[in-house]
């Protein structure tokens, strides 16, 4: 898939709290699960996991591509695949977070790379659209 | 986009959209289809879908049909975008949180510090 063909979704919020800080809630499992989900694997350093379960049941499954300490956070982002079909095939979309002191706080900017966009494919259509085809034919195999 | 996920998190929900994803079919043709489950709870899980926005119910005469409401498949990028600004508003809670205790006695202390500087 080339860049053509897929969204990006981006996200800045001003957070009263030193970079430190913000970055253990990205990072320590414990602080993860008070935002995100309802358990998590965390192995912050490069190829390691990045794993989510929220707490609606689907799991985010991801790597950790570059970790810059209180500064830059990478990883990849899916979801696991349910009866074979996943919404997002973990590996398929990239997350960046960048840290940046703002005197005692932090702006903290997000960007959510690799969206199948609605202009690709009839499968990549829609998340949930692309979804429901594929499960019908993992039925049926 | 919460409910949705819920929605689709549940193996016979997912079940319920294969069932109605081309036509219209009626609530108990569907629950038929699970002869292992009662009645109220297919009617539950009908009900889930279709606060979720996922399906559509008409009524006719004394049947409920049901179909899947294509719009209600939002794209992956407003998913994700809901996602974020949901989770991310919670992350801003929780590290405030933690940090407001320090950063409340380090402005007591600086007012202090400037309330004895003043003759």
């Amino acid at each position: 898939m080339t860049d053509a063909d897929t969204e990006v979704v981006e996200q800045t919020l001003r957070i009263e709290a030193a970079p430190e800080t913000v970055w253990r809630y990205w990072t320590d499992p414990e602080r993860l699960t008070e935002w995100w989900g309802a358990g998590s694997m965390v192995l912050p350093r490069p190829g390691g996991a990045f794993v989510v379960e929220m707490r609606e049941g689907p799991v985010m499954r991801g790597e950790f591509v570059e970790l810059v300490p209180y500064e830059r956070l990478v990883f990849t982002f899916g979801w696991e695949p349910v009866d074979g079909v996943s919404l997002l095939e973990p590996g398929s979309t990239r997350v960046e977070v960048t840290l940046t002191p703002d005197g005692a706080d932090t702006i903290l900017t997000l960007r959510h790379s690799g969206l199948p966009t609605g202009e690709t494919t009839e499968m990549h259509r829609s998340g949930w659209a692309q979804f429901l085809p594929r499960l019908a034919d993992a039925a049926r195999a | 986009m919460d409910e949705a996920l819920r929605a689709v998190a549940d193996p016979t929900r997912r079940a319920i959209l294969r069932l109605v994803r081309d036509h219209e079919v009626a609530a108990g043709e569907i629950a038929s289809r699970f002869p292992t489950m009662s009645r109220p709870a297919v009617s539950q899980h009908l009900r889930v879908l279709n606060e979720a926005g996922l399906v559509d119910v008409r009524a006719d005469g004394n049947r409920r049909l049901y179909r899947l409401r294509p719009d209600g498949m939002r794209d992956a990028a407003s998913f994700v975008e809901e996602l974020w600004s949901d989770r991310l508003a919670r992350l801003k809670t929780a590290a405030e949180q933690e940090e407001w205790p320090a950063r409340t006695r380090a402005a007591r202390r600086a007012r202090r510090a400037t309330d004895q500087e003043e003759p």
